[in-house]
This record gives structure tokens, C-alpha cells and sequence, in this order.
């Protein structure tokens, strides 16, 4: 019994065929009408159930594509992201055009930009609106192919500056391919000013056999940002796929990620960790597929909840009939700072094979009044302590990146928000 | 290598060996096939009801014809057609009253009890001859309950053929009798608590239980009291085409305590039985209840074919601070399962506990799991829950923590393991948790393994063969629950465990 309800004025925007960008027309119409079709999911759909996107999307946030932006605005935003010293590249978007000026292309990397492309062989996830909606309204995005056996010596960094002069949705969509034995780091900063706005951004990643990305993301969005991610990665023999993602920034954030093992012996590690407050909504919903035997995949989100602040986490781990000896471990831990702040978790596990070593953990809970006591027994003040403790339960996410340097500046932008929130 | 070995000697399984599969020949009173509110008159005229059950009745049965059938687990199965059902069947020649002792209850049904290992009739028997038994305290009390007796309400299709132990019970001041009488005796209880833990319209099978339930059992313990003796219900589906709707109410007055268990056996047939029962328990202030079920439902050939439907809401609503309630279950039958046992935490310092085996094997598929939700303040919560799939089939955990936001100091701990044989069946974990307030402190764990080489190697070094084997090690793997059943039931799921894994190697 399904009941017709009237569509969101954000529904109305997306579904409208005549707000499509040009180019790739066919795969957008699709996505469009996908999207017009299934609405935006509300939480009585499973999967969106901890966050109401019907509700969250409150406005119409029309597509928007470019526009002016103030050059101290967009220095200023550059300015926030802690990897200046450590890449020795930048590819930057504004509002989801590239921004050449700003950008130092690498070098022996093959860089293209999806606005310019003219063939690249999109497909549509199936039942997933936010691929649905970046496949429709994606304005630009970079393709990053790193050929056989190439080695990328300095990270490469890819920056997300958004600031329209309405509220508007941003949309960028990134290719990276790693072909075999080759191997990059990309680091991500999202950031954008304080007015509303929606930025989309889907990252299409495959790793052949052998090759190795590590990957980090900084999302540190306006505070009426809402961000909503996907990242879709398909990983060959012994390919290797670090993924991390510190949330801070946004009022809203959804963070999808799907991963397929597509050859044996190749690992995963999906990290991440959420310093939020006020009234910031964080989620991350994942779905690890295992489709071949004898992979490993780890997941570990340490999520810090101040305020009324609400964290989500959901992860799937899917091991197939035949995928004998999987080895997938998944552990996601809140702190809950203050009366009012929430924590959601749905840790899954769907598993069709007998001769694999599986398991999750879950927790939730304030600051451990034993640590507290032993802190302030050595003279150590009370939000001193406070502070220490706050900082090591987040440090023990950000130690699954392998960069030292991005460790350090993440346990610095960990300081920073405990001295803004006066903790 | 062993482990290949195992793999390879993977056999079909042998469901059949289910052991009380036999049917008993006794003619049946049967309300028309079909359900209507014709039917729903039907059953309350038989049971006598006042006229306020009837329209309680016909009120869910209006609102169930406006649901859907729930489709979120993970089990798939032939939609029941709810007009193909028999939803009331009787030994012939009772009616409202009931037999008033055994010896008016027909033989062919004692015997039936007895072929399924429990003698009503040899109960009742040593209730009066058992006393050279060291003088229990009950003694003192003027009772005459030997040790180790079990109270036993033994539901036969729609209706409760026989409640051993009532007159001793009613010393204590303990109401155990079928909820068809409990309705006529002591209407004001059962209209006070039936249906304000599970509502009519809680969901599709509890409403359509609310509308056409038969028998059941009700209890009521008096404030201070501790149940002097376990109370059992045997739950038997023996008419074919008919569904079974039980309804079970137990109400732990302030400061008592009761400890219940129940069980359930179905014939084999090829067809698909329906079974879908509602528990209400409630605990006032300082009340402990203790729930155990074995549930060993036919499970069907090892083809899938023919099996009951196991669809059950039970809960527990802590209403009381202080109290407490613990559900242990062992799920070996069934074709299907959909239950979650939960509990609802309203009382402050109250908790809840979940104790389950779920061995699943050949096609049966299971999703069971707990609620806990914690509302009052420093509530606590266990969960461990042990899944055991073989052959072909399907096991899922699936459950709920959550922290309301005024319920600080919650504490929860979970543990669902589950453990895979064969490399046909699955096993999944959905647990939910949430929480709404700092000071809840949750913890879930859970890890999915097979049982290891070195495990069985050893056993069969000790001349253990493989089958003893993977039994052992299965009790050995579902221990923390298996200590929590009380000792009558101990025993028996520990050979229960073993046979429903006969066939699942070697």
C-alpha cells in the first residue's frame, strides 16, 4: 500500500530534466529519472533509517554549476587544509568547476577533467539516490590514471572549495584509476562557507592487482553544509586500499562507501573519525563486499559527540558462498561528551561461507570516570584531563592512516576543535 | 585436511529423524475453515468469553485486515493464505468447561503427553507419594509439592487439555490455569494486563493472535511470593491445517518471583503449519520472572518441505523498579522463525536478560534476536546469543539496544556469535544500538568462526567420533546460555543440540 505523497520542493529541482548539465546525456536522464522516480529516502527506508534525507534536505538547493567567488573567501578556505607542506600537487575545484589557477597539476600522473572528457563509462548503482544525483547534476570532477608500476612519490591533493551565492547543489564526481603495481596517496579537503548549501561528491576508485592507494579525506564543510559522499572502489589481487575520513566540518554528512574485493589476497582499511557538536549530523553507512576468497578488510571509526550532536555508523560486511578464508573485523566506538548528543550504530554481518574469521564491536559511552580519576589523582586539572582523554580516543583512529605527516596535522585540527568547544 | 574432509562429507541431512513427528488419532472440533468474524464469534462462544473479549477480538481482527505482512527479515517463504487455515480445533467433547481431573481427559491424549516424555498423569501421582523426600520448606506451608515437580499446562491444538498442580498452586495463593478460564474466573485480571505489553495493533501476527487466539497459559503470582514450583506449558500442534494462537499472560505481582518454561512439538507433515503466538509478562516492583523455551517445532524435511511457521511477539514490560526478567530460549525447530523476545526497561535499576541457541539445519531459516530498551534510570541489560547454522540453512541475529534519553547510568553488554557448519548455510548479525544519552554504556560484540580442525582433531584423537564431536563442541560453544536453562531442560538441549545436527557432517 504505498501512499503518493507530494514531492519536496529539493524533489521538484532534482527531478526537473531541464536542470541537467551537458554532456553524458543519456546516463543522466537515467539517473534523473531514477531519482524522480524513488524521491529522496526518508527513514523509513532501511538504509536511511538514523538519517532522514527527505527531512534534512530542507529546501530547494537547485544544481548549480561555477559562479563568482571573492578571491579572500577562497584563500581563506584554502587555508584550511593542513596538507600544504606534505603534497607536491593540488587539483581545486570551486563550486564544482577546476580552478586552474589555483592548481599545480603532478607531474607523470595522467590528469583529466571530467567536464572535458567525452567518454567514461558511468553505470548506475542500483537504489543508491546519492549516486543517482551526482551521475545527473556532476559538473566536474578529475579522472587520475596512474599507469603500470608507477609509484607516486608526493601526495596528491584534491581540494573541494564550495561558496555559491545561493543555496545550491555543488556536484563533483572523481575517477581514480590505479593500474597494476602502482601506487598513489590523495589526500581530500572539503570545505565551504558558512551559508546553506548541499555539495555532492562521488569518488569512482580501482585498484588493479598489486597497486596501493591510501587515501584521506578532511571534511570540514560550512556549519549548514550538508555533504553527502560515495565512494565506490573495486579492489584486484593483493591490491591494498587505505581509506580514511576525519568529519568535523557540515551540518549534515553522509559518508557512503562501497567496496568489492574482485581478487584474492587484497586488503581494505576504512577508517575514520568524527569530532562534531551543536547540532552536526554525521553517518557513515558502509557496505564491504567479499566476493573472492582470502581478503581482509578493517573498518575502525572513532566518533567524538558533543552537544546535541548525533553520530551514525552502519556497516555492512558481505562474504560471499565462496570467499573462504575472509578475515573482515569491524569495531566502531562513540564518546558521547554531553546530555544530548546520540550515537546510532548497526554493525552487520552477512556471511555465506564457513571458514572465515569475522566479528564487530560497538561501543558507546562517556569518558571513563576511572581514567578521569587517574589524571586528576596526578595534579592534572579536570578539563585538562578531559582534553587528554578526548584527544587519545580520537588519535587511535587517525593511527590507521600510514602518512606520519597527516597523523600529526589531524591530531593538530583534534587539538583545535577541543579548544574551540573549551573542553 | 580434516577440515576438507568434513566439507566433503557434507550430507543432505536427515530432518526426519525428528522424533515426535507422529500424529495422535483423536477427532477434532473444528470451527470453520477460513477466518471471519463469523469464526471469531465462533471461538469466543466456545470459550465462554464475556462480551467485552469478543469485541476486543473483532476489534483487532478489523485492524488486522488493514496490515501487511511484514517483510524485513530475512527469511523467504511461501505467503501463508490466511483462508486455508483452520483457526480453531478441539478434542472432540471439550467445550467451555474442560475436563475436571485427568480421568476425564481421553487416554489417547495422555498418551500423547506421555510418548512426548511428559506424564501428566505419573506427575500428579507423586505429587502424593514423593514425600520420603528430605521435608521441603513448602511443607511448612501447609503445601504438598514434592521437589522438582513442574506445574504443567498442556495446550493440545486450540485448547488446554489438562493444568497438573492447580489445587496446590491456589494454596500458594498462585493463579496457573488456560487464559480461556483465567478469563471466566478472574475476568478483571486478564482485562487489566492482556494486551498493555503487546498492543492490538503491535504488529501483523500479534494482531492477528489478538483477534483469534485460543489457549494459552495465565499466571498470576500474589506480591511476596515465590512461586513454589516451576510452571511448564506443553504447547502440541496435532489437527492438520490448523493454526496455533496462543496467548500466554503472566503477571509477577511486587516482590514475587516465578520461573517458567514451555515447549512445543508439531507431527510431520508436508504442508506448512502456522504458529503464531503472543507472551505478555509483567513485572511490578522487585518481581523476577524467568522464561525458558525449547522450541522444537518440526522443522520440515531436509528438502524444505512441510515445517511449522514459527511467528511469535513475547515481551516483558519491567513496569516495577527492581525487577527483572531473563528469556532463555533454544530454537532447534521450526521451518521459518521470526521472535524476538525483548524487554522494555521502565522500572528503574530493572534489567533484562537474553539467553539464546538457535541451531539451525537442512532448509530452516531463523530470525530471532531481543529488544532491549532501556527508559528508567541504572537499567542494565545481557544479551548472548549463540547461532549454530548446518546444512542449508539460514540464521540471522537480529536485535535492538537503545537508551532513551532520560535513562542514565543504562548499561548493556552483547555478545552474538555465531558459528557455521558446512559451507551452504549462512549466518548474519543485525544488531541496532542506540544511544540517547552519555551515560549509557554500551557494548556489542560479535564474531562469526567455524569450529577448528585442531577442535576436532583432538576429539577424534580421543575416539570421539565426528559427530560426538561437533556436538560437544557445539554445547561447548553455546555454554554461557546452556547454563542459564534450568536443570529440567539442561539435559535435554544438550541431546537436542546433538540431534538436530545429526547428518551436518560426516
Amino acid at each position: 500500500m504505498s501512499i503518493a505523497i507530494a514531492k519536496t520542493p529539493a524533489e521538484e529541482v532534482y527531478a526537473d530534466l531541464d536542470n541537467l548539465p551537458d554532456g553524458f546525456d543519456d546516463i543522466r536522464k537515467q539517473a534523473a529519472n531514477a531519482v524522480a522516480k524513488s524521491g529522496l529516502p526518508n527513514r523509513r527506508v532501511e538504509e536511511w533509517k538514523w538519517t532522514d534525507l527527505r527531512r534534512i534536505v530542507d529546501q530547494a538547493y537547485p544544481p548549480a554549476i561555477g559562479g563568482d567567488v571573492a578571491a579572500e573567501k577562497l584563500d581563506e578556505l584554502s587555508a584550511l587544509s593542513p596538507f600544504g607542506n606534505i603534497v607536491g600537487s593540488r587539483i581545486v575545484f570551486v563550486n564544482g568547476v577546476f580552478d586552474e589557477t589555483r592548481s599545480q597539476l603532478p607531474k607523470n600522473i595522467s590528469i583529466s577533467m571530467l567536464a572535458s572528457a567525452d567518454k567514461v563509462g558511468f553505470s548506475l548503482r542500483d537504489g543508491d539516490v546519492i549516486d543517482a544525483l551526482n551521475l545527473a547534476y556532476a559538473s566536474d570532477g578529475v579522472i587520475i590514471n596512474v599507469a603500470k608500476g608507477v609509484k607516486v612519490e608526493k601526495p596528491v591533493e584534491l581540494v573541494f572549495l564550495t561558496a555559491p551565492d545561493q543555496p545550491a547543489t555543488i556536484t563533483t564526481r572523481n575517477v581514480i584509476r590505479l593500474e597494476e603495481g602502482a601506487e598513489l596517496t590523495l589526500l581530500e579537503t572539503h570545505a565551504g562557507h558558512n551559508e546553506a548549501y548541499v555539495t555532492n561528491c562521488v569518488t569512482e576508485i580501482s585498484i588493479a592487482d598489486n597497486a596501493t592507494l591510501n587515501r584521506v579525506r578532511l571534511q570540514e564543510d560550512g556549519e549548514n553544509a550538508i555533504h553527502l559522499s560515495n565512494t565506490a572502489a573495486n579492489l584486484g589481487q593483493e591490491a591494498n586500499l587505505r581509506d580514511f575520513t576525519f568529519t568535523i566540518g557540515g551540518q549534515t554528512t553522509r559518508n557512503q562507501g562501497f567496496v568489492t574485493f574482485n581478487g584474492e589476497n587484497a586488503a581494505l582499511n576504512m577508517s575514520g573519525s568524527y569530532m562534531i557538536a551543536g547540532k552536526q549530523h554525521a553517518d557513515t553507512t558502509l557496505v564491504i563486499n567479499h566476493a573472492v576468497p582470502a581478503c581482509e578488510s578493517r573498518e575502525l571509526y572513532k566518533c567524538v559527540m558533543d552537544e546535541n550532536a548525533r553520530g551514525v555508523f552502519q556497516g555492512k560486511v558481505i562474504v560471499a558462498r565462496d570467499a573462504q578464508k575472509t578475515d573482515g573485523q569491524q569495531s566502531a566506538n562513540a564518546l558521547l561528551l554531553s546530555e544530548g548528543a546520540e550515537f546510532d550504530a548497526k554493525p552487520e554481518l552477512e556471511i555465506y561461507a564457513d571458514d572465515v574469521w569475522c566479528g564487530h564491536g560497538a561501543t558507546s559511552g562517556d569518558l571513563d570516570k576511572n581514567q578521569l580519576f587517574y589524571l586528576k589523582a596526578r595534579g592534572i586539572p579536570e578539563n585538562k584531563a578531559k582534553a587528554l582523554l578526548i584527544a587519545a580516543f580520537a588519535a587511535a583512529a587517525f593511527d590507521e592512516i600510514e602518512n606520519e605527516d597527516v597523523r600529526e596535522a589531524f591530531n593538530e585540527l583534534a587539538q583545535g576543535w577541543l579548544q574551540r568547544r573549551e573542553v | 585436511m580434516a577440515d576438507l574432509d568434513t566439507i566433503e562429507r557434507v550430507k543432505e541431512i536427515e530432518v526426519d529423524k525428528y522424533k515426535y513427528g507422529f500424529e495422535t488419532d483423536i477427532e477434532s472440533d473444528l470451527a470453520p475453515k477460513g477466518l471471519s468474524e463469523d469464526v471469531i464469534r465462533f471461538i469466543s462462544a466456545k470459550k465462554g468469553e464475556p462480551e467485552w473479549m469478543l469485541e476486543w477480538r473483532l476489534d483487532a481482527y478489523r485492524r488486522w485486515l488493514t496490515m501487511e505482512e511484514p517483510s524485513w527479515a530475512k527469511v523467504d517463504y511461501p505467503k501463508v493464505d490466511f483462508d486455508d487455515l483452520y483457526y480453531y480445533a478441539a478434542p472432540k467433547g471439550f467445550d467451555e468447561n474442560g475436563p475436571n481431573s485427568l480421568d476425564e481427559v481421553d487416554p489417547e491424549l495422555l498418551r500423547t503427553y506421555e510418548k512426548l516424555g511428559i506424564s501428566l498423569k505419573e506427575q500428579e501421582i507423586l505429587a502424593g507419594v514423593r514425600r520420603q523426600d528430605e521435608p521441603s520448606k513448602l511443607d511448612d506451608q501447609g503445601l504438598n509439592i514434592p521437589k522438582g515437580a513442574v506445574a504443567v499446562d498442556a495446550v493440545f491444538d486450540s485448547v488446554s487439555v489438562v493444568t497438573t498442580f492447580k489445587k496446590e498452586l491456589a494454596k500458594a495463593g498462585v493463579i496457573f490455569c488456560p487464559i480461556s478460564e483465567a478469563l471466566r474466573d478472574h475476568p478483571d485480571l486478564v482485562k487489566k494486563y492482556l494486551g498493555t505489553v503487546v498492543p492490538v495493533s503491535d504488529n501483523f501476527y500479534a494482531t492477528l493472535n489478538s483477534a483469534v487466539f485460543s489457549d494459552g497459559s495465565f499466571v498470576y503470582i500474589p506480591p511476596g511470593v515465590r512461586c513454589p514450583m516451576e510452571l511448564s506449558t506443553y504447547f502440541r500442534i496435532n489437527e492438520k491445517n490448523t493454526g496455533q494462537f496462543e496467548r500466554t499472560l503472566i503477571i509477577a505481582d511486587k516482590g514475587s518471583y516465578v520461573s517458567y518454561l514451555e515447549g512445543c512439538t508439531a507431527p510431520m507433515r508436508d504442508e506448512n503449519q502456522l504458529h503464531a503466538a503472543v507472551v505478555e509478562l509483567v513485572l511490578l516492583e522487585d518481581a523476577e520472572i524467568k522464561y525458558s523455551t525449547v522450541q522444537n517445532w518440526y522443522p520440515g524435511n531436509a528438502e524444505g518441505k512441510g515445517g511449522i511457521y514459527n511467528f511469535v511477539t513475547k515481551r516483558a514490560d519491567c513496569r516495577g523498579d527492581n525487577s527483572k526478567v531473563s528469556w532463555t530460549q533454544v530454537e532447534t525447530g521450526s521451518a521459518v522463525t521470526w521472535k524476538y523476545p525483548s524487554c522494555i526497561l521502565r522500572g528503574d535499576n530493572s534489567s533484562g536478560e537474553f539467553y539464546s541457541i538457535a541451531v539451525s539445519n537442512g532448509r530452516q531459516q531463523i530470525d530471532s534476536g531481543t529488544k532491549m530498551i532501556h527508559l528508567g534510570k541504572n537499567t542494565s541489560s545481557r544479551i548472548i546469543s549463540k547461532g549454530i547454522s548446518a546444512g542449508k540453512s539460514s540464521n540471522t541475529y537480529r536485535g535492538i539496544v537503545s537508551a532513551h534519553r532520560k535513562a542514565t547510568g543504562a548499561r548493556n553488554f552483547t555478545q552474538c556469535d555465531s558459528l557455521l557448519i558446512g559451507d551452504k548455510c549462512s549466518a548474519h548479525t543485525v544488531p541496532y544500538i542506540e544511544a540517547k544519552t552519555p551515560t549509557a554504556q554500551f557494548e556489542h560484540e560479535a564474531t562469526t568462526s567455524k569450529i577448528s580442525d585442531e577442535q576436532l582433531f583432538y576429539c577424534k584423537a580421543r575416539g570421539i567420533n565426528e559427530e560426538e564431536a561437533v556436538a560437544l563442541i557445539v554445547n561447548g560453544f553455546a555454554r554461557d546460555v546452556i547454563q542459564q536453562l534450568p536443570m529440567e531442560f539442561m539435559a535435554e538441549t544438550q541431546r537436542l543440540i546433538g540431534i538436530s545436527l545429526e547428518g551436518s557432517v560426516g
